[in-house]
């Protein structure tokens, strides 16, 4: 089985190589990622999205499509997990929705018994806890930081929604999910979860009625740019947030 | 740099791909097998990530204090989707797996063979 194993792994890596010898090497400024159409970008990229950061330009703006599918495609992920059967036999069947609801509730268990004894029963460090605790709101302040000031400096919405996921997952790791599931509403949790793809068909809509080209952005108002720029961002950080810790969190329950 | 005439990161990137398959090949803990997926993928967005730094190169933000060359911001908006994808693999995986643990009692593939 390992023979075979290395045998097939050999058997890849052998037209990988070939394949790499006649590449540009890395560095190179006349390799064709240089000469193509990032060339355009980067002469043109600010003046035609009002956006300094070239990368959140080319996801925003020229690749819009590409990143609204992204953004569904996550979505999608979420909603794939939420469909399965809850693992646990503890838990009643019914639909994920409503046995998340019970889980919240009376149904779930009590933050108590997570404090002391989180996943696989072990107990949760107090030194783990306390920091987790002292440092939530400073990683929810770099999280706004990295979403505002994206346009720039290195960051932008996914960034920002990884590290609003890594705080409620980490609280979740030290207080318990159900704890962790209470800072997001009821009502507003279907909203948050789809946030990303909304904002985007409300843009693209906003942009067809300005423009007249679905996800387009009028190019003469940078105001106007920039303000869709930042509601999509808004709602890539917020709904990719949201949808990473509830990930996280159906996963440990 | 060079390594018997192959630029370094593309042999790093090739032997990071072909740990990540063995992994995938090799294991028959399924967890294991996710693991060296994610391992694969990483060695991809690296591939695709470095091709488009250039020497000497800026970020690609065009603010004050930065000047040209920049480094090419396709590749990595590009790999900022394969994350993304990856991450909605891992997480659908996973959730199959917890799954097949509650079904089966184990998430050996061998093990998972045998079972009438």
């Amino acid at each position: 089985m390992k023979a075979w194993s290395l045998l097939l792994v050999l058997l890849v890596a052998l037209p990988l190589v070939v394949g790499v010898v006649n590449l540009p090497t890395h560095d190179a400024p006349d390799a064709p990622i240089h000469t193509g159409v990032g060339v355009r970008y980067l002469e043109r990229g600010v003046e035609e999205t009002g956006n300094k950061n070239l990368v959140t330009a080319v996801l925003l703006n020229y690749r819009g499509f590409d990143t609204f599918f992204e953004v569904i495609v996550i979505f999608t992920a979420l909603a794939a997990v939420l469909a399965l059967p809850r693992g646990s036999a503890a838990r009643p069947g019914g639909f994920p929705e409503e046995a998340a609801h019970e889980a919240d509730g009376a149904g779930g268990r009590p933050a108590e018994a997570a404090r002391e004894a989180n996943g696989a029963g072990v107990p949760v460090s107090p030194v783990v806890s306390y920091v987790v605790r002292l440092m939530a709101p400073f990683m929810a302040m770099f999280a706004l930081a990295m979403l505002f000031r994206g346009h720039v400096t290195p960051g932008g919405g996914f960034q920002a929604a990884a590290v609003f996921a890594a705080i409620f997952i980490a609280l979740g790791l030290v207080l318990g999910p159900a704890r962790v599931a209470e800072l997001v509403p009821d009502d507003w949790r279907p909203w948050l979860q789809g946030a990303a793809p909304l904002a985007f068909a409300l843009i693209a809509a906003i942009g067809w009625r300005l423009t007249g080209a679905f996800l387009g952005f009028p190019t003469d108002d940078h105001t106007a740019q920039e303000a869709m720029g930042l509601f999509l961002e808004v709602g890539i950080a917020l709904g990719g947030g949201v949808i990473l810790a509830r990930l996280f969190l159906e996963m440990e329950t | 740099m060079l390594l018997f005439g192959l630029d370094l990161d593309y042999v790093l990137v090739i032997v990071l791909f072909c740990v990540g398959l063995y992994m995938l090949v090799s294991k028959s803990n399924l967890l294991k097998k996710l693991l060296g997926l994610n391992v694969m993928e990483t060695a991809v967005f690296a591939f695709i990530v470095t091709s488009g730094m250039i020497e000497g190169g800026d970020p690609p933000i065009l603010v004050a204090g930065t000047a040209a060359p920049y480094a090419s911001p396709i590749p990595q908006a590009m790999v900022l989707t394969g994350i993304v994808v990856a991450v909605s693999v891992t997480a659908v995986a996973l959730a199959l797996i917890v799954q097949i643990h509650a079904h089966f009692g184990t998430i050996e593939v061998d093990e998972l063979k045998e079972l009438p």
